[in-house]
């Protein structure tokens, strides 16, 4: 028998068949040549002439090059229509791409439009959602936060609201900590308190937490530098003065120098030792607003100001809020049950501070906005749904950019038709397309969400900026980008990619481009889109326009004082480690001095803020006293010095103001507002009166009422204040409060100079002018306004240019009837109107539609928006102008070039 | 050019005599060839050259499937049968082929009236 396996594996050479596959091809096919040999020898051929003819067999074709596909992944004829594709993904998806990005090069305009488009709206909603992240989904670096949980005292009878949430004294924090078993281990922390820090020459206000020795093991953290606290350091009161320096804070007032652990640094007078550094990304358990430094609650008397000096054993201070981390298998509302029984206990034990109270356990990631939570929860989701709008509008824009598109390419997808390609994968092909340039758009929107958030950063007020909150990008960030990159490119592409595959092949390939007409339903599609752009801008617009108002609103509300005239001076004489008489010397000799300064009209000092007042409970009024605990009446308590009335232009109703004859030595008085007077002495005189203020030891008589401003914030619901005379209240920790002649930012220098010349070592960081106060209580909502309006802008921008483009699509379709109309005597104003018409009617459309929604919303929003209604018709008629001129120059300039169309030439060329 | 017009038409229709030939029973290799060289009285031939590699990618579809079969006396061999899925692809082949030469007749005027 001839050798054919010889020469049949001569011809696979190179084909690198598998050992068993070859071995089973040489078998058949040299079978198959054997019983041609015999059959040609049965015939009579000789040896060698069948031999010949046989082998002429293997030619003919080239065998290798025909078994290569067959051993490969793909058959050589197309697969029949419809017929499901195997194992191709892989190798389609390769080849998918790689004509996508053929394309996308090839209409670079087209593309780099559309990218730029989407990335506007992706860089928005990245931006947002990295606020979101930070604040929200993730605040805190914690291990298993879903355990942790906060305490706080709350009064009995509203424990089902969390309107009053009140931190624990020290004493109550370790009964319980001593009596319960609901939690593994329970820490406690105090709210970010200022102290002044001497690090090396100048003196500066940094924030502090106490925090108990558990604190950082309680939450899981390690240390970045050093170590924590040791039980034995916070053991006993003014043992151990050391301090955890925060990861920022080390980083920004010490340029994170490596030998920072075992440097002694001046708080309040006090030497602190450093033991360790915070973990990266830590600052504290407040999301939004931190600390620099930890300090072990032992130390309490050597910090805090004299009022909450007795902190560690009067029960009666509220100082720490407690970190409990719940014990394996103890849920919730089992934690809440013991809690509410040991705070019966301790009622029972120490009636006369734990009167009404209760105590409360929330999850840690609810307690960590404070009671601003629902505002910051509403204001990021408010946010996310108008950026979301935004990247709708960016998405039905590049629908539209690709519905027009797909016109020029009916050809194009008519050929890969008949060439065999099925509808399936044709919509895979043009998906492939539009996911690839929505990640093209993510990439470079994921870049402008970066820049975003970099400029939210530098909004921070600066005097406070490393305690706030750092915008993180994390690979849930990156993750979001992403995703919204690819479902972007699936919402705008998936209608283009449905309609451009129904083509009919016949019909395209019979036609010439040029006269491919449009067809109503595409454009009918397009303009939905496009009114429902013009829509949502409007939306948009309007209520970025209700917010710029309602804040002027807020600017020209009277707070009740003068803030124009006005410079703040924070000053905590007690922290440079003043006693009491040099305390009361040292205001007195800054008052004196500062009446001398050029500029300077009048001086004072009170203890709070503007706007940063805080309500206290417990006030009690002579006759009243038999009102219920949990009746308790609060009110805003402020120690003023001498003219302080007069320095802010508060009017007196009655009485008189504090003499320098009001001393510690004469009978105890105080002056109230008119609120207060009017709901405690109704059709009464107040003067003359007594009452008691919260932890008050003696009636105080009352010697004035004056009219009320605003305490807490701008607008606010009148509230009752009660206002103490310096001389009899001493407090260490007090602001100067400057009248100027002219601008108050003149006098800033020369007052900070006078202060150096009294004591180099007071710090005097804090200062603001009056409009600044203002300006800071009124930031939230500026940034938010300015958000809007970026996003409004944002939006209408896009949507005029999809306006403009899809008008200038569809002139240009239409510039055969365009001509014959002019051919037929049409002038030019008869095309002007024809096209304007055409256009204005979809945006009026989508104005009406616009308008409808904006009441709406309005009307949603009518709470958060001050002195505005929720149909403000400025707002309304101003966004409806702004858009309607926009929408006009977006009509006009296709108009333009409609009117100008030569009949000759248009007809000549259709 | 008349040799390659010739050479598509064989590979277009290839697969449909192919299939055909299995619809009645199994075959090896050689019978294919045959069959196909005897029923067109010798206008179609194959060479090994282009049945073989064809017969594995209708197998490699799993329109036909291969199978080695030893009788005695006789050299083992590959004896190929038509799959449920190639039956349905052959009735589907037959629909179009019948479509295309009716319609190719009808234009090419080589339809007998």
């Amino acid at each position: 028998m001839p050798e054919w396996k010889l020469h049949i594996r001569k011809r696979l050479a190179g084909l690198n068949l598998k050992p068993e596959s070859e071995a089973e091809i040489l078998d058949e096919l040299s079978n198959h040549l054997q019983d041609r040999y015999d059959e040609l020898r049965a015939a009579g051929a000789t040896h060698d002439e069948a031999f010949r003819e046989a082998v002429a067999e293997l030619d003919g074709t080239d065998l290798a090059s025909e078994l290569q596909p067959s051993e490969g992944n793909t058959p050589q004829n197309p697969v029949p229509e419809g017929a499901p594709s195997k194992g191709q993904l892989f190798s389609d998806l390769l080849m998918d791409l790689r004509y996508a990005a053929r394309t996308l090069r090839k209409y670079s305009g087209f593309t780099a439009v559309a990218a730029l488009t989407l990335a506007l709206a992706i860089g928005a909603n990245t931006a947002v959602f990295t606020v979101i992240n930070t604040l929200l989904l993730n605040p805190l670096p914690v291990e298993k936060i879903s355990t942790l949980t906060a305490l706080n005292t709350t009064q009995a009878k509203k424990a089902a609201q969390l309107g009053d949430l009140q931190a624990l004294s020290f004493q109550n924090l370790k009964d319980i900590r001593e009596r319960t078993h609901a939690f593994s281990s329970l820490a406690g922390h105090s709210s970010p308190m200022a102290v002044t820090m001497i690090d090396k020459a100048d003196p500066h206000r940094v924030f502090m937490e106490l925090v108990t020795a558990n604190y950082f093991n309680t939450l899981g953290i390690h240390p970045y530098l050093g170590r924590f606290f040791l039980p034995d350091e916070d053991a006993k009161p003014g043992a151990a003065p050391v301090a955890v320096l925060g990861y920022a804070a080390w980083q920004s007032r010490f340029g994170g120098e490596p030998d920072i652990v075992g440097r002694t640094i001046k708080l309040n007078d006090v030497p602190f030792t450093i033991v360790g550094v915070g973990p990266k990304g830590f600052k504290g358990l407040y999301a939004v607003f931190g600390p620099d430094l930890w300090l072990p609650s032992m130390m309490a008397e050597q910090v805090l100001p004299a009022q909450q000096q007795k902190a560690l054993s009067d029960r009666a201070v509220p100082l720490f809020t407690g970190i409990g981390r719940l014990a394996p298998g103890v849920a919730l509302a089992q934690a809440q049950a013991e809690m509410k029984i040991a705070a019966a206990a301790l009622q029972n034990e120490y009636p006369d501070v734990n009167q009404g109270q209760s105590l409360i356990v929330r999850p840690l990631t609810e307690a960590a906005y404070g009671p601003e939570r629902q505002a910051v929860v509403f204001g990021g989701a408010f946010l996310m749904a108008i950026v979301g709008l935004v990247l709708l509008i960016a998405c039905s824009n590049v629908a539209n950019l690709l519905l027009a598109r797909a016109t020029v390419r009916r050809q194009e997808i008519a050929v890969r038709m008949a060439l065999g390609a099925g509808r399936a994968r044709l919509i895979r092909q043009l998906l492939t397309e539009s996911v690839l340039l929505g990640l093209l758009s993510g990439v470079l929107g994921f870049l402008f969400g970066y820049a975003g958030c970099q400029l939210l950063l530098s909004l921070r007020p600066a005097e406070y900026a490393q305690n706030l909150a750092d915008l993180r990008i994390d690979p849930v960030v990156f993750g979001f980008a992403f995703a919204i990159a690819i479902l972007t490119g699936l919402i705008f592409g998936i209608v283009p990619a449905l309609r451009s595959s129904r083509t009919s092949v016949s019909e395209v390939l019979k036609e010439e481009t040029r006269t491919a007409g449009r067809r109503r339903g595409r454009f009918t599609l397009a303009s939905a889109l496009l009114g429902g752009q013009v829509a949502v801008s409007l939306v948009l617009l309007v209520v970025a326009g209700m917010f710029l108002r309602s804040i002027q609103h807020q600017y020209t509300i009277d707070p009740g004082y003068q803030t124009k005239r006005l410079a703040l001076f924070m000053l905590y004489p007690g922290q440079a480690g003043y006693d009491r008489t040099r305390t009361e010397q040292f205001y007195k000799q800054a008052r004196e001095r500062m009446a001398n300064v050029p500029g300077i009209a009048s001086v004072s000092w009170a203890s709070n803020l503007p706007l940063w007042g805080r309500k206290e409970t417990g006030v009690v009024i002579e006759g009243q006293e038999q009102r219920k605990k949990s009746e308790a009446i609060s009110a805003v308590v402020n120690t003023i010095d001498l003219d302080y009335f007069s320095t802010l232009d508060i009017p007196f109703v009655k009485g008189r103001d504090f003499t320098p004859n009001d001393r510690d030595i004469s009978a105890p008085i105080a002056i109230i507002n008119d609120t207060m007077a009017a709901e405690y002495w109704p059709n009464q005189d107040a003067l003359g009166k007594r009452l008691q203020v919260p932890r008050g030891k003696e009636f105080l008589q009352i010697v004035g009422v004056v009219k009320t401003s605003n305490y807490q914030s701008l607008g606010e619901r009148p509230q009752a204040c009660i206002y103490l005379p310096l001389r009899q209240n001493l407090s260490d920790s007090m602001i100067l409060y400057v009248r100027t002649q002219q601008d108050p930012s003149t006098v800033i220098p020369s007052v900070q100079s006078e202060i150096h010349q009294l004591d180099p070592g007071l710090a005097v960081e804090d200062i603001r002018t009056g409009t600044k106060v203002i300006d800071q209580a009124l930031w939230w909502s500026k940034i938010g306004v300015e958000l809007l309006g970026v996003f409004g802008l944002l939006a209408l921008s896009l949507a005029s240019v999809g306006l403009y483009g899809i008008m200038a699509y569809s002139v240009n379709q239409r510039r055969r009837e365009i001509g014959v109309r002019m051919a037929l005597g049409a002038g030019q104003g008869n095309v002007w109107r024809l096209v304007l018409r055409q256009g204005m009617t979809l945006v009026l459309t989508g104005l009406a539609f616009g308008v409808g929604f904006a009441l709406l919303l309005g009307h949603a929003l009518s709470r958060f928006l001050y002195g505005v209604s929720a149909s403000d018709p400025v707002s309304l008629g101003g966004a409806s102008l702004v858009l309607l001129v926009v929408a006009l120059v977006a009509c006009y300039l296709p108009a333009r070039s409609a009117s100008r169309v030569d009949p000759l030439v248009a007809l000549r060329d259709a | 050019m008349a040799a390659a017009v010739e050479h598509e038409w064989k590979k277009g229709s290839a697969e449909l005599l192919i299939l055909s030939l299995l619809e009645a029973r199994p075959h090896h290799g050689y019978e294919i060839g045959r069959l196909i060289d005897v029923r067109s009285g010798g206008t179609l031939h194959f060479h090994v050259a282009s049945l073989y590699p064809l017969l594995y990618r209708l197998e490699k579809r799993g329109w036909i499937q291969g199978r080695w079969v030893e009788k005695p006396n006789q050299r083992r061999r590959r004896y190929y049968r038509l799959t449920s899925e190639g039956q349905r692809v052959l009735a589907a082949q037959r629909r179009k082929w019948r479509e295309f030469a009716g319609a190719v007749g009808r234009i090419a005027g080589v339809e007998h009236a």
